[in-house]
């Protein structure tokens, strides 16, 4: 990978207003992901997190009734352009979605879908491997690999789902509540591999959860009814926070 | 899952309301036994090896069932071999491909209604098209094209269902991990939705072959004493042969209409046979 001075953006946004049947979920947001970053989106429920997640890798689209206004480059390249593939700029930029939706296949299929659909050929157990090794999945034993994905354990399941994006190398990956509906164990071990995969990827990951923010993330946004409120260095932005909506989310006095 | 399902299937026989089920379903079983149970006591002078083998006679005692069933297998072949792909075919084009136009919404509401359209009607329909138009005379090739135009848009009805069962999680994953629409119709869609849909064109499929009415319209005949060979022989079916006895005066005939009502059914159940093999197929593969 040619990679970029940390000064300049992996991802940005340029007055990213997306809607949903007429309705702006995200308004006007415009924002700049450095490489190398972990980049927490965090604010309250219904303010746009996951659809300013999923307007980094088009994912909008698919629901029908959506229209995006603005631009989101990714290494300066505009992602919406006519000439721009999905699928190669989702490869590129994977996600992780709340709920795991593994397939219900084996280990092996689930973390080597990818893979197939990119038309890679040959033996695929190296990458298959490489990527459950980094959430924790591989042990050496193959059983693993042919094991259902769908009698995993919830948290197994998660750090599934995060080796199955893994698995194509992505550039940066998009985490949507990463640990939502897991025990503090599960979480714990999430939460390491983010924090262990910061030198591998740009990472940005949305969480209801802005203690998670606080221990993981080098950057943090705030976001309010789908307004950018502020964007800033974790710590400052924790503790002096400049937008009033800013200090009353995080100290849980929001109306 | 199968655990948790084992429970619900438990405690679902206690109180009232299922008290009722049971009482329901005690009831539909009780219909299903009598119904088969009066056909079989009606049919029972003429059931035998010959009668699903013998074309039908002047003699009631010597008559059979065998052009009509061989006619209604053709119609069921034919039938399924056109209508379930072009109907599976339109079902994954307007559920995965087509965008929300005014125009796929309104064929969507076309197919909706034609599914809805009684059998006779298509009968009319196939007269004029296939019978008069191309002149393909009241063959079973006409029968099955009438009847493939009454299956279709039950076939994609039932399979539009089926795919829009399938949660868009499952598509976003696939998505999200570089897939294309084709590869994730190919790879998560159409194995989730492959019961549904197989049931989907099995119902379907049932409503052809028991369909009386379009192929007495086209001129079905009751009196063929040889068994079809050829999609273009004459028009020959269990259900019309069953109207065609019913409506006889002369004692005897309403045996073999109840014999070739027994056939029916065991054609149906033959069809059923394919739903349960794929319904244990489901059971396996799932959770």
């Amino acid at each position: 990978m040619s990679a970029p001075g940390p000064a300049l953006p992996v991802l940005s946004t340029e007055r990213l207003t997306v809607r949903f049947d007429g309705k702006a979920v995200l308004k006007d947001v415009s924002l700049e992901i450095p490489f190398g970053q972990v980049v927490s989106i965090i604010g309250p429920a219904g303010s746009g997190k996951t659809t300013l997640l999923r307007s980094f890798n088009r994912m909008n689209e698919l629901i029908p009734g959506a229209k995006t206004a603005g631009t989101v480059r990714f290494q300066g390249v505009d992602l919406y352009a006519a000439d721009i593939d999905p699928a190669e700029v989702r490869r590129r930029i994977g996600m992780v979605f709340q709920k795991a939706t593994l397939f219900p296949k084996s280990v092996f299929d689930n973390v080597a879908f990818g893979l197939r659909a990119k038309g890679v050929e040959g033996d695929l157990h190296d990458l298959v491997e490489e990527a459950l090794t980094v959430v924790g999945l591989w042990s050496g034993g193959a059983e693993v690999l042919d094991a259902r994905a769908l009698d995993l354990t919830a948290g197994e399941q998660r750090r599934l789902s995060i080796a199955r994006a893994l698995a194509l190398k992505p550039d940066c990956l998009l985490l949507d509540e990463p640990t939502a509906a897991l025990d503090p164990a599960a979480s714990a071990k999430v939460e390491s591999i983010i924090h262990a995969l910061r030198h591998e990827c740009t990472i940005v990951l949305a969480t209801s959860d802005h203690t998670q923010a606080g221990r993981l993330s080098d950057l943090t946004a705030y976001l309010d009814s789908g307004r950018l409120m502020e964007y800033g260095a974790t710590q400052e932005l924790f503790t002096n926070p400049r937008n009033e909506r800013t200090e009353s989310y995080l100290t849980g006095r929001l109306p | 899952m199968s655990e948790s399902r084992g429970a619900r299937a438990g405690v679902a026989i206690r109180g009232p309301i299922g008290a009722m089920g049971v009482a329901a379903a005690l009831v539909t079983m009780a219909a299903l036994i009598l119904l088969a149970g009066v056909l079989l006591v009606e049919a029972r002078e003429v059931l035998d090896w010959r009668f699903f083998l013998n074309p039908p006679s002047r003699v009631a005692a010597e008559g059979g069932v065998g052009p009509a069933l061989a006619g209604s297998l053709w119609l069921t072949l034919i039938v399924a071999a056109i209508a379930v792909p072009l109907g599976v075919g339109t079902a994954v084009y307007l559920a995965e491909y087509a965008p929300p136009t005014r125009l796929v919404k309104a064929v969507e509401s076309v197919l909706t209604n034609l599914a809805g359209v009684p059998s006779v009607v298509y009968g009319i329909a196939g007269l004029a098209l296939f019978v008069r138009g191309p002149g393909l005379g009241p063959s079973i090739l006409a029968g099955a094209l009438t009847l493939t135009a009454l299956t279709v848009p039950l076939v994609v009805v039932n399979c539009r269902k089926a795919l829009q069962a399938v949660p868009d999680e499952s598509r976003w994953a696939a998505f999200g991990l570089g897939a294309s629409r084709w590869q994730v119709v190919r790879d998560q869609v159409l194995p989730a939705a492959a019961p549904d849909i197989v049931a989907g064109c099995c119902a379907a499929l049932l409503r052809a072959v028991g369909a009386a009415a379009p192929l007495l319209m086209l001129g079905a005949v009751s009196f063929t004493t040889f068994v079809p060979g050829s999609p273009h022989d004459p028009l020959t079916a269990l259900p019309t042969q069953i109207f065609a006895w019913a409506a006889r005066p002369q004692e005897g005939f309403l045996a073999l209409a109840a014999g070739a009502s027994v056939a029916l059914l065991l054609l149906m159940a033959a069809m059923h046979l394919v739903l349960f093999a794929n319904r244990r197929r489901r059971k396996g593969t799932l959770t």
